[in-house]
């Protein structure tokens, strides 16, 4: 270890700014993978952040972490852990492991653009260690899930998921690669690093670990409450880059940064940890609500931080509070009707004792979401569940590629016109499920516009045969691989508890 | 006679589907073609006949497609009348 304190050598070492003199500052740092936004060289040199680890330490730290996480997936392998979790559990970590493993991946290449073309030495020296997380990340949860696949074959989504066209993962990749694999380095740390790291993750990560040890997951809960450290350490570097933003008088950009991807987040988090938190964790292990979740980790915590820096709520803020009662309850009806269309198996979570809860938890609930259940519960009980299934598909929203659930928002008295939105730009028909979702997409058209949802490809003749059949070999789903009800429709034929 | 791809959905459902009408369907038939991926399936059946609205205009049930100058993937809703 070094004899001097790190007060005496940390900065110095890290902080390797100079005056370029051989090539332009453009050549060094092209706009396209950097872009400072006007932000002159030197400015950006007063980026600072609160770790300062050096490499030594970080490779000691993430070691012994490592050393902890494997012990407990050594164990937790050789057990029948997972054979005796609850099936909602089950599809939680099956949708988890599929939607996140590979993007954690991705994540890296987003983390090393940073490394490369962020725009002061201490962040580039920060954007290493994050470099290596997201690798890290991406590596543990596919050798988790590798490990169990004689228990449940479908693991193996954790890896093949980004490689197929499945709807949910084009929804997943449109985000990310807009977020960091295809963002530049200024913009993936507002975006990246800010408002999802720092926000969204700890609903994923936080409040899934959370729930993954009253589950007695203890895999899981380790496995993601290890990756969380990593992430709080990396996420700083959003921090320091927005401060020099707003001191360079860059509040606006910042701003709009942070509302766009703000806004794709929540959508992402309300098919992926809305499900999981609300249906999918057994009733008697859950924590918290979804919506509860949100207004900690996000309305309270993650605002005041806004603010902390002089920004605003985003513009939309009234419309994510009024989703937050209800569009993940219309996207859990969605997946489990074209369950066909996912690779775990989803339990409806819609038995007496589920209704219950969801009723105290979002008041109204039986009489807005009930009542598909109950029509869906009468075909089951008549022998008729095929009339469960889907014959056709759901229009997906152009900006955030998930279903257009308007008319659930509208039934249910939240919205004023069940009608989505619609544009049309250089004679093509673009459809979204919100006005932020439109909005997002009208920001930076020409980024958008030329990409196929999985509809326009249906239409676009690039699925064939045009049916469900053709329509799940296109999003790689063998027969076997296609979900299927996660409890064998128990929740339609059960009756409340004496004690519930 | 041509196939024409819909976005509809009944009143009260959750979602918008994906509908292939006939381009000269009258409307009570479009209304039952949407209404078939809904109706009994997330949303009650009524003894009421179904009605097109396109543009929040109940239309006319001798009205097509063709003859409305509907576009492709134009939404449609189906209501009880």
């Amino acid at each position: 270890m070094p004899a001097l304190p790190r007060s005496e050598w940390y900065d110095l070492t890290r902080d390797m700014n100079w005056d370029l003199t051989y090539v332009t500052e453009d050549e060094a740092f092209p706009p396209a993978l950097s872009n400072s936004f006007g932000v002159p060289a030197e400015d950006w040199w007063t980026w600072d952040e609160p770790y300062k680890i050096a490499y030594t330490e970080y490779v000691h730290n993430q070691a012994g972490k490592d050393q902890g996480l494997f012990s407990v997936n050594n164990v937790v392998s050789r057990s029948s852990i997972f054979e005796n979790l609850d099936p909602g559990w089950k599809a939680a970590i099956l949708a988890h492991y599929g939607a996140i493993a590979v993007a954690e991946y991705q994540a890296s290449i987003g983390e090393a653009r940073m490394a490369r073309f962020g725009r002061a030495a201490a962040w580039r020296n920060m954007a290493t260690y994050g470099t290596l997380d997201e690798m890290r990340h991406g590596q543990l949860q596919t050798y988790f899930p590798y490990q169990a696949l004689n228990k449940e074959p479908r693991l193996d989504w954790a890896h093949k998921a980004y490689h197929t066209n499945e709807w949910g993962i084009i929804a997943a990749r449109h985000v990310f690669d807009d977020m960091f694999t295809a963002n530049d380095a200024v913009s993936t740390a507002i975006q990246l690093t800010f408002t999802f790291e720092t926000g969204f993750t700890n609903l994923q990560f936080l409040g899934m670990a959370a729930d993954a040890m009253k589950v007695g997951d203890l895999d899981f809960g380790a496995l993601i409450s290890s990756i969380q450290t990593d992430e709080a350490r990396h996420a700083q570097q959003g921090e320091p880059t927005l401060k020099v933003l707003v001191k360079a008088g860059k509040t606006e950009i910042a701003q709009n940064l942070l509302d766009k991807m703000f806004w794709r987040a929540w959508k992402l988090f309300s098919l992926l940890t809305g499900l999981s938190m609300d249906y999918y964790t057994p009733i008697e292990h859950r924590t918290h609500s979804f919506k509860e979740f949100m207004e900690e980790f996000i309305n309270k915590q993650f605002i005041d931080q806004f603010r902390d820096f002089g920004l605003e709520k985003p513009w939309y803020w009234d419309q994510l509070l009024n989703e937050m009662n209800w569009v993940h309850h219309a996207y859990h009806l969605g997946v489990y009707f074209w369950r066909p269309t996912v690779w775990w198996n989803p339990v409806a979570g819609t038995g007496p004792e589920e209704r219950a809860w969801l009723e105290e938890k979002y008041p109204g609930w039986n009489d807005s979401f009930g009542k598909y259940w109950d029509v869906m519960g009468d075909n089951v009980r008549a022998g008729r569940p095929e009339l469960t299934l889907p014959e056709t598909f759901p229009i997906v929203c152009n900006s955030c590629q998930i279903p257009v659930c308007t008319p659930a928002g509208y039934a249910a008295g939240y919205l004023d016109s069940p009608l989505p939105y619609q544009l049309v730009r250089d004679g093509r028909t673009y459809t979204f499920c919100s006005e932020p979702c439109q909005w997002v997409f009208e920001e930076t058209p020409e980024q958008f516009a030329g990409h196929l949802s999985i509809i326009d490809r249906l239409l676009g003749g690039l699925i064939q045969p045009p049916t469900i059949e053709g329509a799940l070999a296109y999003m790689g789903l063998s027969p076997e691989e296609c979900g299927v009800d996660g409890n064998d429709y128990a929740w339609a034929t059960a009756t409340a508890s004496k004690t519930a | 006679m041509a196939m024409f791809p819909v976005q509809g959905f009944v009143d009260g459902d959750f979602v918008v589907v994906l509908a292939l009408v006939d381009d000269t369907d009258p409307m009570p038939v479009v209304a039952e073609k949407i209404a078939y991926h809904s109706v009994g399936k997330r949303v009650a059946a009524q003894d009421r006949p179904l009605k097109v609205k396109r543009g929040g205009v109940v239309q006319p049930d001798d009205a097509t497609l063709a003859s409305l100058g509907a576009a492709p993937l134009d939404v449609l809703e189906v209501v009880y009348a």
